[in-house]
């Protein structure tokens, strides 16, 4: 494990080193493009197994622990833990102000003093060392790995939505948004598909974008002063339909199914509460609450799903309309 | 007499086939408060950015404090005493106005070598410094809570912060009412009385001839003139420059 944070920390260097002179969206493509060069060398090493892959034959059991799984659990907590303490550490540091002056304005850190481009490999190499450290128990705990999933794009999304969901200004943030992202992945898992879970992943990953851009930290902190787009027509139109669609691929899954689609009614809620308050319409929403009602319905009581979910989705539908009639307010005050 | 604190000699810059500074002499000696002058494009932010290695120059040198600065990157320079205020306030919008002024004290004052500053000698001197200013009252709001004057005034404490020996202060005063000038002149002079050298790049010329013992004109890349304010503004080539023939 300590051999996979040294190599990806020098790696993390090397392509820090190759690609920070790329500023914004560039530099993000050019560190994808390294992760498909990377691939193409693993495919092709046969000690590694090429594309075929590798098994890994884990012991199953362990002294002192026991089991094999458990003693895997301890030691990614325990990774998780320093981690989360070393990015406190940082937070509270020079190094911590100097990131943040980074991220706020490069030019008027660099007139302050601060040595970005150190900074910055210095930022590469950390954040490589520890997902290189994440990774090394990985083959362990799914025994078998081969190239196409180890760089499948569900681990570089869900690594990028964890900190976007929780919020990436602070060290709590990525910790919020793993937890409950991993929490909803899992369900997601058991209760329906695996395959659900890009699904929601990509869903709320947009949605936050739009919605808290800084996460649910972002959300909690600014509630004052946050930006005012999700009562855009248009953005409150596809927020809806947007959060709606997943309500749909639930219907009639079972309790687990709605506990999931529950996270989406929130969200519309919240959206048509946002709505509402600004067109002064606060009985906005009562009809997302309305539709919880109805997607949980057929779990409890006997009512026919494609009748439950054709009523939640009229009400829906009406939330939207009501949400998009023009107000008569300036009208009536100037007839005052 | 001994050298000049900053002496730039046949400054060049060119952005692909234009020349934005075509061999620029000056000398800012220490303790001074020189003005720098110039219609709009005449290369005044350009060769602020070449002596703060923002940019870097295609030709001639840069001396600052006896030494030359070419090839060392702006932060280097800002450690060497070299500071700079931005033309548009550039605070950091995610820290407290205190940690705004913190970041350089960590990493210029400290990082000198010099004597280093434990984190209550730095929270004195925050609160020092946004009291010279006046801002100390509003330590612990958000750049995006001050007004369009306050945001000079805390980008100033913040590049005072760095200790600096030159401070240059490009267009600090932009779009403030004539009180609100007055102001920044006030503390530019007390600034400067506090020893700090002080070059005030600006279009406000009453602002610019309250405040210079010495101006300094560009027009299209090129010095124009250079002297005591009175004698450079009734200079004819001057005149023909900002009024047209």
């Amino acid at each position: 494990m300590v051999i996979g944070g040294v190599v990806s920390g020098i790696v993390g260097l090397g392509t820090g080193y190759l690609t920070l002179r790329l500023r914004g969206a560039f530099f993000a493509i050019a560190t994808l493009a390294l992760a498909v060069v990377l691939q193409t060398l693993i495919i092709n090493w046969t000690y590694v197994g090429g594309a075929r892959g590798a098994y890994v034959i884990r012991p199953n059991e362990i002294a002192i622990l026991g089991s094999y799984i458990q003693y895997l659990f301890l030691l990614m907590l325990v990774l998780a833990v320093i981690v989360i303490c070393t990015a406190r550490l940082i937070e509270r540091s020079r190094l911590g102000y100097g990131f943040a002056t980074i991220r706020d304005d490069e030019l008027a850190a660099e007139a302050c003093g601060v040595p970005t481009l150190r900074l910055k490999l210095i930022a590469t190499t950390l954040s490589g060392a520890f997902m290189g450290m994440a990774g090394a128990p990985f083959p362990y705990y799914i025994g078998y790995i081969e190239p196409s999933s180890a760089f499948g794009l569900a681990y570089a999304v869900n690594s990028i939505a964890m900190p976007m969901i929780g919020g990436t200004t602070t060290w709590i943030g990525p910790l919020i948004g793993a937890i409950l992202l991993g929490l909803l992945q899992q369900f997601a898992t058991v209760t329906i598909s695996s395959a659900v879970n890009l699904l929601i992943v990509g869903m709320l990953l947009v949605d936050f974008v739009i919605i808290a851009p800084n996460g649910i930290v972002g959300l909690i902190k600014e509630r004052r002063t946050a930006s005012n787009v999700v009562v855009e027509p248009t953005v409150f139109v596809l927020l809806f339909a947007l959060n709606f669609s997943p309500v749909y691929f639930l219907a009639g899954q079972g309790t687990g199914a709605q506990s999931i689609g529950l996270v989406f009614w929130l969200i519309l809620a919240y959206v048509a509460y946002m709505r509402g308050r600004v067109l002064g319409r606060w009985w906005l929403i009562a009809f997302p609450l309305a539709g919880v009602l109805f997607a949980f319905a057929p779990v409890i009581a006997a009512i026919p799903v494609t009748a439950a979910t054709f009523v939640s989705a009229l009400l829906q539908i009406i939330c939207v309309v009501c949400g998009l009639l023009p107000v008569r307010r300036p009208a009536e005050a100037s007839a005052r | 007499m001994s050298e000049p604190l900053l002496h730039v000699s046949g400054l060049g810059k060119r952005f692909g086939g234009f020349v934005a500074l075509d061999g620029i002499d000056f000398a800012v000696g220490e303790g001074e408060r020189v003005g720098l002058i110039g219609p709009n494009g005449s290369g005044k932010s350009t060769l602020v950015n070449c002596i703060c290695g923002t940019l870097h120059n295609d030709a001639g040198t840069v001396r600052f404090d006896g030494g030359n600065v070419d090839g060392l990157l702006a932060h280097e320079r800002t450690r060497l005493g070299l500071a700079r205020t931005f033309q548009l306030p550039r605070p950091f919008p995610s820290m407290t106005v205190a940690d705004n002024v913190r970041v350089p004290l960590l990493y210029t004052v400290n990082a000198r070598g010099h004597g280093f500053l434990t984190a209550a000698d730095i929270a004195t001197r925050c609160t020092d410094l946004l009291d010279i200013v006046g801002l100390a009252h509003k330590m612990d709001k958000w750049p995006r809570d001050l007004t369009q004057v306050e945001m000079r005034k805390l980008e100033l404490a913040r590049a005072m912060a760095a200790e600096p020996k030159l401070l240059i202060a490009d267009e600090a005063m932009a779009g403030l009412s004539q009180v609100e000038v007055a102001d920044i002149v006030g503390l530019l002079i007390r600034l400067n009385e506090r020893g700090i050298t002080i070059v005030l790049i600006e279009h406000i010329m009453r602002a610019v001839m309250s405040f210079s013992q010495r101006l300094v004109v560009l027009v299209s890349g090129k010095k124009i003139a250079d002297g005591p304010p009175d004698e450079v503004i009734r200079d004819p080539e001057v005149e023909r420059a900002y009024l047209g023939q």
